[in-house]
């Protein structure tokens, strides 16, 4: 019985990274109708400058991660938005998602092919000490994760909630047109949605290195299991992304463990189907008119 | 000094004309009427007014000052507002908070927009505007779950919520019933007697010769009339482009 807890608190931890990583989906979704398919090289370039800052640069480990969020926000948040979406968005969905793979495939070969095709080491954030509650062995690690995407997610909500920027991010989202004539200057705010996301990434990348080790290709396994958790939680909804994320991570988790380990990937598609047949806007999504 | 002119306006989409050559000048605390038949371009007209639309040629100048190329939100700061034929409304929003929404870019540097947002004044101002509306009952309502009416009146609270120096009405009207329309009617009366200049675009006519001093038709893109009701009462080209051959 113990360790269906200890499961627990390893799904949860894994799954709060990718929850992370669905609300970046959602964010852009619901700014600038992105689908951005390179959201988990998104996660993995991050790992790397990480790593860059940490042995190359000799950082300290705090100073390294304020640098690979900026740098994250700058490259993928800033640049992107400038280069890519700016350009693309006017032409519709379509051409921005085709770049957004090939963005993907860019950053994931240049990694491997400029790089380096190993799987770096990194260092441990948080103590691997186990904690002990009761009969239950829980890896700090692992709660540590949790709490620390806890506290990003919290952040962002209160940005989102109760500031200016937020309000003018939800009145883009419910509706653009009348936000644009409202005095909001829609481009700049899907420059910040994407440099959020970009810094949000940033954090899933520096929360999950330690666990799968840094590699060029981890991102496309973390990004389909965003994106699913990002469908069967809603699109449209923040919350949604968060609970698609847990969910996702703790399928997989005790699937791995009471099933098939070789099979893990499997059953989070199969919850996917299920909410696609049943509940196509997402547990707790809304349904949405295309326009 | 007009206080919004406009400048031989076209607007070409691919090869249709939607607007051509277009002039007409607003002048402070008017309130000036728009008419014309279906697809004449009064719409297409607002949009290259407020940056929704860039126009192919001409210029619209506001206070003298040339705001042809600004964007949309760049036309909101300079103090022009509108409502939409088809209401338009942050639906997940309650009536408050979309008047709140309304006001909130009016000021504030992009650091301040990081701190909580401070609108005590502009909570003023959304609740007297939710009491002078009539919507003070369900001003925590989500603005989706109001009448057809009510949304009609929040969309026109939306458009005053900055506190703009020129309004513009697409079909404020349209679909309301009558007693909804003699309110209306008021309010507009009340705020252009307060000094609020209005545009009107208006399907009804009786309520457009009396509300509007000054009305401005345009048929198929181009201006064929300007003038007093009376006046374009018996324009004969303006019967013939309502019901002409």
């Amino acid at each position: 019985m113990t360790d269906v807890f200890q499961l627990l608190v390893a799904g949860l931890s894994i799954g709060s990274i990718y929850a992370m990583a669905a609300i970046g989906f959602v964010l852009l979704w619901q700014t600038s109708n992105t689908i951005n398919f390179a959201q988990g090289e998104f996660v993995v370039l991050p790992a790397f400058v990480m790593v860059l800052f940490l042995t190359v640069f000799r950082f300290p480990f705090a100073a390294a991660f304020v640098a690979t969020v900026i740098v994250s926000t700058l490259l993928l948040g800033l640049l992107v938005k400038k280069v890519l979406v700016e350009r693309l968005l006017k032409m519709g969905v379509l051409p921005l998602v085709i770049a957004t793979i090939g963005l993907s495939m860019l950053i994931r070969y240049s990694l491997q092919q400029f790089w380096t095709p190993l799987a770096l080491p990194f260092p441990a954030i948080f103590s691997r000490q186990p904690i002990r509650v009761g009969g239950v062995i829980f890896s700090s690690e692992e709660v540590m994760n949790v709490l620390s995407a806890a506290i990003v997610i919290g952040t962002l909500q209160l940005l989102i909630r109760r500031t200016k920027l937020g309000w003018a991010m939800q009145a883009v989202a419910q509706n653009r047109d009348l936000a644009s004539v409202l005095g909001i200057n829609v481009s700049r705010l899907v420059g910040v949605t994407f440099m959020l996301n970009a810094a949000l990434t940033a954090v899933a990348a520096v929360l999950i290195a330690p666990v799968y080790l840094v590699k060029y290709d981890i991102g496309i396994g973390i990004g389909l299991k965003a994106f699913y958790a990002a469908i069967i939680g809603g699109f449209n909804q923040i919350r949604g992304a968060l609970l698609g994320g847990l969910l996702v991570g703790l399928v997989e988790t005790y699937s791995a463990a009471y099933i098939s380990n070789q099979f893990r990937d499997a059953f989070a598609l199969v919850i996917l189907i299920g909410v696609l047949l049943l509940k196509p806007e997402g547990l707790l999504g809304i349904k949405e008119e295309w326009a | 000094m007009s206080l919004l002119e406009i400048r031989q306006l076209s607007k070409n989409f691919f090869h249709l004309s939607a607007l051509s050559l277009v002039s007409l000048s607003v002048e402070p605390g008017e309130l000036l009427g728009l008419i014309g038949p279906n697809g004449s371009g009064k719409t297409t007209l607002f949009n290259c007014v407020t940056g929704v639309l860039r126009p192919s040629r001409g210029h619209v100048l506001f206070k003298g000052e040339d705001i042809t190329k600004l964007t949309a939100d760049g036309v909101y700061h300079r103090g022009i507002s509108r409502t939409f034929q088809l209401i338009q409304l942050f639906p997940e929003m309650t009536v408050l908070e979309n008047l709140l929404m309304a006001a909130q870019e009016r000021k504030g540097t992009l650091f301040s927009r990081l701190l909580r947002r401070d609108e005590t004044e502009e909570m003023d101002r959304a609740l007297n505007l939710v009491e002078y509306l009539g919507l003070s009952g369900v001003k925590d309502n989500l603005a989706a779950n109001l009448s057809y009416g009510q949304q009609k009146l929040l969309d026109f609270g939306m458009a005053l919520m900055p506190d703009p120096q020129v309004i513009l009405l697409d079909e404020p009207m349209a679909g309301v019933n009558p007693t909804m329309i003699k309110a209306l009617v008021t309010h507009i009366q009340d705020l252009n007697a307060q000094g609020y200049t209005f545009v009107v675009i208006e399907h009804n006519m009786e309520v457009v010769m009396s509300l509007c001093r000054r009305i401005v038709v345009l048929s198929q893109g181009e201006k064929i009339a300007e003038g007093t009701p009376a006046e374009i009462h018996d324009n004969p080209a303006v019967m013939d482009a309502y019901f002409g051959t």
